[in-house]
């Protein structure tokens, strides 16, 4: 069931494969669903996985191979919330071609980093009922949680980092409910 | 007619091989019929070898000559814990060889294990051709989802010296849901309980229509059905030790006595509430009185031994689903696999842990060489039936300043993939850099495996800042890892890859590959059936020169019938393994180097430049260029650049 493609059309990609960020490689909206993502990897795959290219020639099936890669690499960073926030926050910074990709280990980490130092607040009143709010989590209360980061942020009204807890909060609400 | 490739599930204890014929596929048995064969090697006085449940029964008589379990061997270092935990277990002589390999020597000859290996996956080559009634020479095989890249390339390398082209590296969980899945149209999330004799696997996989991704999988290489004989065989020892204050252990026939008897109770166990044990002489005493053994063993007993292994898979289990943010609720089926599985207090664990009645459909030793075989079609068919999408089990580290492993790729990452990090010297005018390569999940360097180190020196040479080297890691398909590193500012200039250890290099392989072609493994079957033994086996004489055609004679179940094409390994597969070394994209030797290039994307011919390929402990040829405040492990002469600065 493999979609068979066009020589050409495997040179052509491979060209402009870097000057392609991840949704635009993947052939999806930068507002795409997690399950829109996920169907756009799976059809890449079924053109240029290794395991449909077989047949073709070498030099092809090299090429294919490195689409594949590059496929993969872009599937992980946006399949993943923290890793595709992390991208999207490096490719919204300017149009040069080096935010068009992003080190999927360090995405990870580089988000967690930012967010604890973000998070822990920058005043001891923003520290404190972020504590609470924390603990509150623990317990999974979040609407109690999602008061105390409110209060936080009557403190520190810019950090983004407590916005981000609030939103991530609410969504919980929602799909718990 | 599409090419015949079959799927092999080289298990710990045993292996089993299928084949797709007529869009179904089919375990094909053994001459005497079992559908799977002991992962078992007993070598005879004469050299000649046998494998399979016939050889396993020969380590009663001959332990220090029957290799078994060796897939706990393959692709490990000399100091690992399991060589130590096989060389405190197995009676065979396991030995150090160079670059902290392993080698098992029987009658002062060494083998490595991908040889040992070879003999198995030789055994199931020829019970294919029995069955297809032409030469089989491309398989899927399947590697426990939790192997590292040593392991993956060394039964990589197996598979070669069988005289196989290895379509694939399969992982075992995956192959059993394709097995479970295939031409179902389902759309299911599932997990693969597996629980083979050595090693243990979770995977979590989203089956759809034709794709099988799996979304995390986790294990551990410790842990099998093995350590639940081990179990029994410790509560028979004893007892023994309590009756007559000898230790059987030490005694290595009475140790595999034991073993036996212990496998035997485990298997009873899984029927009937108890089982009696009764070994009429486990060995002599000094003054030559018989001592036996009798004892009952309970299942509730039994239970109780081994209920730390089981809640120790449940341990992993957690660990997989939450690495694919799903919950127990999330999951539309559990299939098991491994023979372990047929156990009632496993099988009632799993029930409990997953909240469901687990598939039991599909055997569980037999459904990964099925899977297997599957894809082994699919790749060797005019049409992709169904694409695998799998992940790398184990995070893929650079050794950096420190003694510390930095992740490249972490684990659960789809393959392939590739990335490429940027990094500078640690001095000014260095001359040349260490690469090491990590798998595991430490931050210590040390606390993870190393897959393989090189010098790199091809690079323009400048103040610390403003050397750039691109060190690109790249995993294939079949799970296996590949380093280059490049410097940035000369770009193609000076790029260095190396493909990391298997064991061994790729002069070793093909030497081994031609003494086996050239004789070794062909007399055998020859010799074997001219004497109408018993043996269902394959192989080896010693270092006879070729005398006739080795073939099967017709009294056997033979398609050939007599006189005919043969069955064998002699010089037609010569020609095969010829015509496999061209097609090879895959494995390539690199020039005049005798070092092992196992990668992907060679093609460019690069030069290979002052690589070494050394374990762990010698931290060589230091140019004084390198920190060496470390331990020898660390080796840390190079630095990640921080790109955000």
């Amino acid at each position: 069931m493999s979609t068979a493609i066009e020589p050409l059309e495997i040179e052509a990609l491979a060209r402009i494969m870097d000057e392609l960020d991840y949704y635009q490689l993947l052939g999806v909206d930068p507002q795409a669903t997690s399950a829109e993502i996920r169907k756009a990897y799976h059809a890449s795959s079924r053109s240029f996985h290794p395991d449909a290219n077989r047949t073709l020639p070498n030099e092809l099936r090299e090429t294919c191979g490195r689409i594949s890669k590059r496929i993969t690499e872009a599937y992980c960073v946006l399949r993943d919330s923290r890793r595709r926030k992390a991208y999207d926050t490096k490719r919204g910074e300017n149009d040069d071609v080096s935010t068009l990709r992003i080190q999927i280990a360090e995405a990870r980490n580089a988000h967690v980093e930012a967010r604890k130092s973000e998070c822990r607040g920058a005043t001891a009143q923003g520290r404190q009922f972020h504590a609470k709010a924390e603990a509150d989590m623990k317990s999974g209360n979040f609407a109690g949680a999602i008061q105390n980061l409110q209060m936080a942020l009557t403190f520190e009204p810019a950090n983004a980092g407590f916005k981000a807890l609030v939103a991530e909060l609410k969504e919980k609400q929602k799909s718990g409910n | 007619m599409a090419e015949i490739a079959v799927g092999i599930d080289l298990g710990t204890s045993n292996t089993c091989v299928s084949m797709m014929q007529d869009g179904q596929v089919k375990v094909l048995d053994n001459a005497y019929g079992e559908r799977t064969s002991a992962s078992v090697v007993h070598f005879h006085d004469d050299g000649s070898v046998e494998v399979g449940n016939s050889a396993k029964a020969k380590v009663i008589h001959a332990p220090a000559q029957t290799v078994s379990s060796a897939k706990r061997l393959i692709g490990r270092y000399f100091f690992s814990e399991e060589v130590k935990k096989a060389q405190a277990i197995y009676a065979y002589e396991i030995v150090e060889a160079p670059n902290h390999g392993v080698r098992i020597e029987i009658r002062e000859e060494e083998f490595s294990l991908p040889e040992i290996s070879a003999m198995v996956l030789r055994e199931m080559k020829q019970i294919a051709e029995r069955h297809a009634g032409e030469p089989v020479t491309k398989a899927v095989i399947t590697v426990p989802a939790y192997f590292n890249d040593n392991q993956r390339q060394a039964t990589k390398d197996a598979g070669r010296i069988a005289g196989l082209e290895v379509l694939r590296i399969l992982n075992e969980p995956t192959a059993a849901a394709l097995a479970y899945g295939f031409g179902m149209g389902l759309n299911q999330r599932v997990a693969v309980y597996d629980l083979g004799g050595g090693t243990f696997d979770i995977s979590v996989l989203e089956i759809g229509k034709d794709i099988f991704e799996v979304l995390a999988t986790c294990g551990d290489t410790f842990l099998g059905g093995d350590d639940f004989d081990d179990r029994i065989m410790d509560l028979l020892a004893d007892d023994f030790v309590g009756k007559y204050g000898i230790n059987p252990r030490n005694d290595p026939y009475a140790y595999e006595k034991l073993k036996l008897a212990a496998e035997n109770a485990k298997k009873a166990l899984s029927v009937d509430e108890e089982t009696h044990v009764a070994i009429e002489e486990v060995m002599t005493n000094e003054a030559g009185e018989v001592l036996g053994l009798e004892r009952t063993i309970t299942r509730e007993e039994f239970t109780q031994l081994t209920q730390d292994l089981v809640m120790r898979t449940f341990k992993v289990c957690d660990e997989a689903l939450q690495q694919s943010d799903l919950t127990v609720r999330d999951l539309d089926g559990v299939i098991l696999v491994g023979g372990p599985t047929r156990l009632p207090i496993i099988r009632e664990a799993v029930a409990h842990y997953f909240q469901q009645e687990p598939r039991v459909d599909v055997d569980p030793d037999e459904v990964v060489s099925m899977g297997a075989a599957i894809h082994a079609a699919s790749l060797v068919g005019e049409a992709q039936d169904s694409m695998l999408l799998d992940v790398t089990p184990l995070d893929l580290r650079i050794g950096v300043a420190g003694g510390l492993a930095e992740p490249v790729i972490e684990r659960n990452t789809p393959v392939p993939i590739e990335q490429t990090r940027t990094f500078t010297t640690f001095q000014d005018h260095q001359e040349s850099v260490q690469i090491r390569v990590y798998q595991g999940d430490h931050r210590q360097a040390e606390d993870n495996t190393l897959l393989g180190q090189f010098e790199f020196s091809g690079f323009e040479k400048g103040l610390r800042s403003d050397v750039k080297i691109d060190v690109t890691f790249e995993i294939d398909a079949d799970g296996i890892v590949n380093v280059t590193a490049a410097d940035q500012r000369t770009g193609e200039a000076a790029s260095t890859q190396i493909t990391l250890s298997s064991g061994l290099a790729e002069q070793e392989i093909e030497k081994i590959i031609e003494q086996d072609v050239a004789g070794r493994v062909a007399n055998v079957v020859a010799a074997e059936k001219a004497a109408g033994d018993q043996l269902q086996s394959i192989t080896v004489a010693g270092n006879e020169p070729e005398s006739g055609t080795p073939r099967v004679s017709a009294d056997e179940d033979s398609p050939f019938g007599d006189g005919s094409q043969d069955l064998s390994m002699g010089r037609d597969d010569a020609l095969d393994l010829d015509a496999l070394d061209v097609d090879e994209t895959e494995l390539d030797l690199v020039d005049d180097d005798d070092l092992l290039q196992l990668g992907m994307e060679n093609g460019d011919g690069a030069p290979m430049d002052g690589i070494t390929l050394d374990a762990p402990a010698d931290d060589d040829e230091d140019d004084g260029f390198f920190d060496t405040s470390g331990t020898d492990l660390a080796g840390p002469e190079i630095e990640l650049l921080d790109e955000e600065k």
